[in-house]
């Protein structure tokens, strides 16, 4: 037998005087006399929580377990299982419909929580953490949407990018990496969120829920952070987590069987080049005149005088510069052409056109450009009217059949190191001609369509990403070159100011005067009236 | 039990078609499809209902 073992409970976690000064001990005493037991795992609740309000704290909690569950094993067995087989589909559909769940239910808790103002009684931290675990969640939703390999997370990542990179984040998060957005989504974000969650529900556990308001002519109604003097009913917290964590199970089960998941096809090079070959062409002849978005983005892709958005004086991406360095005429066409052996036409093409000057180089591309506006596609080629073009119809044609046979993919995703999976150049290029453009605005997801928030097929989308979508469609960011970071910046400010809710008079005031509480308390009020009689 | 669920997973999946094209309701500057619609009206329904449906009683104690 230790010493401790013939101590109480009490002395245990004393522990002996002579520790006192010790860290541990010192953080022992702390949470325990903070966080005892019967607050980690109550069995009374104050009986005024008596309301279905209440539930959707803890139905947020079930969603985000089965997000996680399914979440894991689709990183586990990856996108080709999750694609290609039917069961790696379903827990794709288990994974949707989960996330799906868990805003439904996070945002009807967010509503409930606000309109009892239950940042009250020193509950500002629970508000502020949950707040900042329904940001962190979206950002969360965004990297699965772009992790997806499909069409969808294709044209959700090329637009994406834009906001990012006007922000200056893009540097540290491009979205057109698959492989670095999976990291994002499945380990960094969650972490970030899991550790948020905790303490967010620690800070539940500490505080307790917060009393209703002072019901009129009370005297003896206990002060917000006092503790409740009122009645008590019995309270099964790990029952009641239990049936929330089955009913949306089965609700996830219900909506994966009966609806599934949209997984429409990624839109490849070799595609494009097959399909619209007269586009690829232009937007490769685009890439080496210099002419395309990507040729003249900037940072973080390149370094183009003048270009980038600004938040009044301010550039933000040029604060990390090249971060990821694109080339679009070296990369997208030169580079891949020169890796083509035993072509002697192709050879000495590329041999005339590096040997050219500069002037002449754009003279011919300038005579091809204007050609290709009346060019046909015939047998999987592109054939314009004859003219001076120097080398270029023959490089053109060899990139037409280096796409065509999977070749051109392949070329511009080698080469990156630790992320083989590393999008940028392709996507970059893909985006830069229409036939992108064409499928997306097909499925309704331009941005002028609202298209952020929206899925492919019937199914729904980022709906959370409402506010987001509707600058986009206002005066005057519809209209302006800055139109992403100044729509992040008003974003970020309207964040702060919902996580800041507690402290900003007028704002934290509104649930007092708008009185829904009466409803979310009615029985309490009930017998406070009765009592009265 | 692999082809199984081969055959009836798509089978049931096909109960309601959701691939086929979006429906949208456009009202001035605003476009939302109908899918993302119905999960917000749905959002305020339960909303209203989980604040005005009344909850089961348990036994009460005093403080």
């Amino acid at each position: 037998m230790t010493v401790m073992e013939d101590r109480d409970r009490e002395a245990i976690v004393a522990g002996l005087p002579e520790d006192r000064d010790m860290w541990t001990n010192k953080l022992r005493r702390k949470f325990y006399g903070k966080l005892p037991p019967e607050k980690l795992l109550p069995d009374r609740q104050p009986s005024y929580v008596s309301s279905w309000i209440y539930v959707f704290g803890v139905l947020t909690l079930s969603a985000l377990a089965v997000v996680l569950l399914s979440g894991a094993l689709l990183a586990l067995k990856g996108p080709d299982w999750w694609h290609n087989s039917p069961e790696g589909h379903f827990v794709n559909s288990l994974h949707l419909w989960s996330v799906e769940l868990f805003f439904f239910f996070m945002v009807i808790h967010l509503w409930g929580k606000f309109f009892m103002a239950a940042w009250r009684g020193k509950r500002a931290w629970t508000w502020v953490t949950g707040m900042v675990a329904f940001l962190v969640s979206v950002g969360t939703a965004f990297t699965g949407y772009v992790s997806q390999q499909n069409f969808d997370s294709q044209w959700i990542s090329t637009q994406g990018k834009d906001g990012l990179n006007a922000a200056g984040v893009g540097a540290l998060f491009n979205v057109l990496n698959f492989g670095q957005m999976l990291m994002w989504h499945i380990l960094l974000l969650p972490l970030v969120a899991g550790v948020i969650i905790v303490i967010h529900v620690l800070m539940v556990r500490l505080r307790g829920v917060v009393h209703p308001f002072a019901p009129k002519g009370a005297k003896t109604h206990p002060a917000d952070d006092a503790p409740w003097t009122g009645k008590y009913r019995r309270y099964d917290i790990l029952k009641e987590g239990t049936t929330a964590l089955v009913i949306v199970f089965v609700l996830t089960l219900l909506f994966s069987i009966v609806f599934s998941s949209p997984d429409d096809k990624q839109v490849t090079l070799q595609q494009w080049a097959q399909n619209d070959p007269v586009d690829f062409v232009t937007t490769a002849t685009g890439e080496l005149s210099g002419s395309t978005t990507s040729a003249s983005y900037g940072y973080p892709y390149n370094n183009v005088p003048g270009s980038g958005q600004k938040l009044g004086p301010i550039s933000l991406p040029s604060i990390f510069g090249v971060t990821i360095p694109v080339n679009p005429a070296q990369d997208f066409v030169l580079r891949p052409l020169s890796t083509i052996a035993f072509d002697p036409s192709l050879t000495s093409a590329l041999s005339t056109y590096n040997g050219a000057g500069s002037a002449q180089q754009t003279k011919w591309l300038d005579n091809y450009t204007k050609a290709l506006n009346n060019a046909k596609a015939v047998n999987g080629g592109v054939v314009v009217s004859s003219g001076n073009y120097g080398p270029l119809p023959v490089m053109m044609g060899a990139l037409l059949k280096m796409a065509d046979n999977g070749g051109l993919e392949a070329s511009l995703v080698a080469n990156h190191g630790f992320y083989g999976t590393d999008y940028t150049k392709p996507l970059l290029f893909l985006a830069d001609g229409s036939y992108l453009a064409n499928i997306a605005q097909k499925d309704h997801l331009l941005g002028t369509q609202w298209g952020m928030m929206n899925e492919t097929g019937s199914y729904p989308g980022q709906a959370w990403l409402w506010l987001y979508t509707f600058w986009y469609q206002v005066q005057p960011f519809a209209s302006s070159g800055n139109a992403d970071v100044m729509v992040w910046a008003l974003m970020i400010l309207l964040s702060l100011v919902m996580i800041a809710v507690p402290v900003i008079p007028g704002l934290r005031t509104i649930p007092e005067k708008v009185k829904v509480y009466r409803f979310i308390w009615k029985d309490y009020y009930r017998e406070e009236e009765k009592a009265k009689v | 039990m692999k082809l199984a669920l081969a055959v009836i997973l798509p089978l049931l999946a096909s109960l309601v078609n959701l691939d086929g094209p979006g429906h949208y309701v456009n009202i001035g500057v605003i476009s939302i499809s109908v899918a993302n619609l119905l999960v917000i009206i749905l959002m305020a329904i339960v909303f209203i209902l989980a604040v005005a449906l009344p909850f089961p009683h348990k036994k009460e104690h005093g403080a």
